[in-house]
């Protein structure tokens, strides 16, 4: 167990590094000087060769990949390009937001697919299963921005039932505050539930119909247990538990799925900071940006192999 | 001797066993998914010649749909029907290299990576790490270094994508290597190339085309999601696009026909290519059921 945690670790601290490294080259071997991204276009010779050596894109590039780590490990991201703040700064302030939007969708997928997955398992071919496994299809077909822009124009733009543009309102205070943070939650994590929980109660559902055929299951029945009891307490355990794994997987589509949401109902998020520094060309951010949707990615499938393992010691990969 | 040796396993009645065709088109679901991927080629193929490429002067801008502009037109007055049709072509040439590009890099690593053990971990490795980054983040700041056009957006998706196909086509094959047929080429000396390509590259055919087809619908949704975030060719009309002008002009929650349309658009063409394959391999696993 602790042997399995410690590669895992491991596993993750590298693709963290994958992902820095791969930010960090990204800018600094491609054609074109950042130098003179930064100062724009007729900008002065002195004015590049002055923010050449402020940003230390004179030096080597082995000693700037060093520096770079370096002030990744102290949470020094570099300044951004356009606003004259520091990048970490901005990451600290979004990065919250993102997390509570996507794992508020996380969790409401699963709240959701468990029971979807488990009554189209129960009633096979049933008129829900048919259901779910074309609805299960159909997601693979699903533009995020779509789904989102349906949701914007029919519950806030039509309705008016919803906020949008902000995380918060600022004036309120209190339950009330509470409220228009969830408010302004509901559409964006909507979105990201529709658009995942088909494939996940899809894949629970066949794990169910596995489970269901099994010998536990049969024996539980021929004890006279009660059926519902076999099938949320005995049959649910063993089928959530690929489920839990593939949710793992998922993550990274989430992350991305955030983006294109975040970007639709303007949340200021990291996902809308990454659209914004795309339009803007402000690289420092949209790496810091990636950076840390990367690493919360990794972070969080580690805690979900975890929990797989420690749920099911079965586990061996 | 490979001959000897295939022949060698239990003989199946010929006759008994259909064709992998006549298990599809005994399946209306898969007729909707090729109907669906034959009108979208054509379209790709035919629109621009059939449609006026989109100008400002088309209509008035922002006007909803009507018998002169079935599907409205933007902040710029130019028809999104127009843009639709010429947006096609964009779609099926994303979708078409780049999983050919996913396909040939994801097969090679697969194969590679079945055979040779000692290449296994290093690209188990890689494909991990790979697979463990957020896909679309990574694609956003790789293209938006690279310099937003149809070669990067190609590049970017194909050189992504290819790690779950590599996942895929490595299965497969392990189940082919470990067969007592490619031991006895190894045997008689053929080149490793030989057994790879005569041996173990005809089983995996099957999944090389399941791979192309889950591919392609990909490429054509994430084609979009970087033209909707500003990240596509700005010379290339692109279903994503469309949405992004309205987004940029923050007409999106009012202007529902620039998000309609092409977002019909895309939904009827990805569900027919992701139909086609999963009847696909449907039709196929049916097939080894019934062999056994």
């Amino acid at each position: 167990m602790r042997r399995f945690i410690l590669m895992r670790v491991l596993r993750a601290v590298a693709t963290i590094w994958a992902a820095v490294t791969i930010t960090f080259l990204m800018l600094r071997l491609l054609p074109g000087d950042p130098a003179e991204l930064i100062a724009g276009e007729g900008a002065s010779e002195a004015l590049i060769e002055n923010l050449r050596s402020s940003y230390g894109l004179d030096r080597p590039l082995l000693t700037q990949y060093v520096d770079f780590l370096g002030g990744l490990l102290q949470g020094d991201f570099g300044m951004s390009y356009v606003q004259n703040v520091e990048v970490a700064s901005l990451i600290v302030d979004r990065l919250p937001w993102t997390l509570l939007l996507t794992g508020s969708a996380f969790i409401l997928t699963i709240l959701v697919g468990i029971p979807l997955g488990t009554m189209a398992a129960v009633r096979r071919d049933g008129f829900l299963d048919r259901g779910l496994k074309s609805f299960g299809i159909a997601s693979s077909a699903l533009f995020v921005p779509s789904v989102a822009v349906l949701l914007l124009i029919v519950f806030a733009a039509d309705l008016g039932w919803f906020a949008i543009g902000s995380t918060q309102d600022p004036n309120a205070s209190g339950l009330a505050w509470l409220g228009s943070v969830a408010n302004r939650l509901v559409l964006p994590v909507l979105t990201l539930v529709i658009i995942n929980v088909g494939p996940y109660a899809l894949t629970l559902r066949t794990n169910m119909v596995d489970v269901l055929q099994q010998e536990h299951v049969r024996a539980a029945r021929a004890r006279g247990i009660a059926e519902r009891r076999i099938i949320w307490r005995y049959a649910l355990r063993n089928g959530m538990l690929p489920a839990l794994a593939l949710m793992g997987l998922q993550l990274g589509a989430l992350a991305g799925g955030s983006v294109l949401t975040e970007t639709v109902f303007a949340y200021p998020g990291i996902g809308q900071l990454t659209h914004a520094a795309v339009m803007q060309r402000d690289y420092p951010v949209l790496q810091a940006a990636f950076v840390a949707l990367a690493a919360s990615v990794v972070l969080a499938n580690l805690l979900t192999d975890v929990m797989s393992r420690v749920l099911d010691p079965r586990v061996t990969t | 001797m490979t001959d000897a040796i295939q022949s060698a396993e239990p003989a199946e009645a010929p006759v008994a066993r259909p064709g992998i065709r006549h298990e599809l088109v005994r399946r209306p679901l898969w007729w909707v998914g090729a109907v669906l991927v034959v009108g979208f080629v054509l379209l790709g193929i035919l629109g621009p010649w059939l449609v006026d490429a989109p100008r400002s002067d088309q209509g008035p801008l922002l006007a909803g749909p009507s018998g002169s502009d079935p599907f409205g037109t933007d902040d710029l007055g130019r028809s999104v029907f127009s843009q639709v049709a010429w947006g096609a072509r964009t779609s099926l040439l994303v979708a078409v290299v780049a999983s050919v590009i996913a396909t040939v890099v994801g097969a090679a690593v697969g194969l590679l990576s079945a055979f040779f053990p000692r290449l296994d971990t290093i690209f188990g490795v890689i494909v991990d790490v790979m697979l463990s980054l957020p896909p679309l983040p990574l694609m956003i700041v790789v293209a938006a270094s690279l310099g937003a056009n149809l070669r990067t957006t190609i590049l970017v998706i194909g050189l992504t994508a290819w790690p779950e196909v590599a996942r895929l086509i490595r299965s497969g094959a392990q189940q082919v290597v470990s067969m007592p047929f490619v031991d006895a080429a190894r045997i008689v000396g053929e080149r490793a190339w030989t057994i790879i390509m005569r041996e173990i590259v005809p089983s995996v055919v099957p999944l090389i085309i399941v791979a192309v087809l889950m591919i392609a619908s990909r490429a054509i949704i994430t084609e979009a999601a970087l033209s909707f975030l500003g990240l596509g060719d700005p010379s290339a009309w692109s279903w994503g696009r469309i949405m992004q002008n309205a987004q940029r002009s923050n007409v999106l929650s009012f202007a529902w026909w620039m998000t309609l349309f092409p977002s019909l658009a895309l939904l009827l063409t990805t569900l027919g290519v992701s139909l086609a394959g999963n009847q696909y391999s449907d039709a196929r696993n049916r097939r080894l059921h019934q062999r056994r």
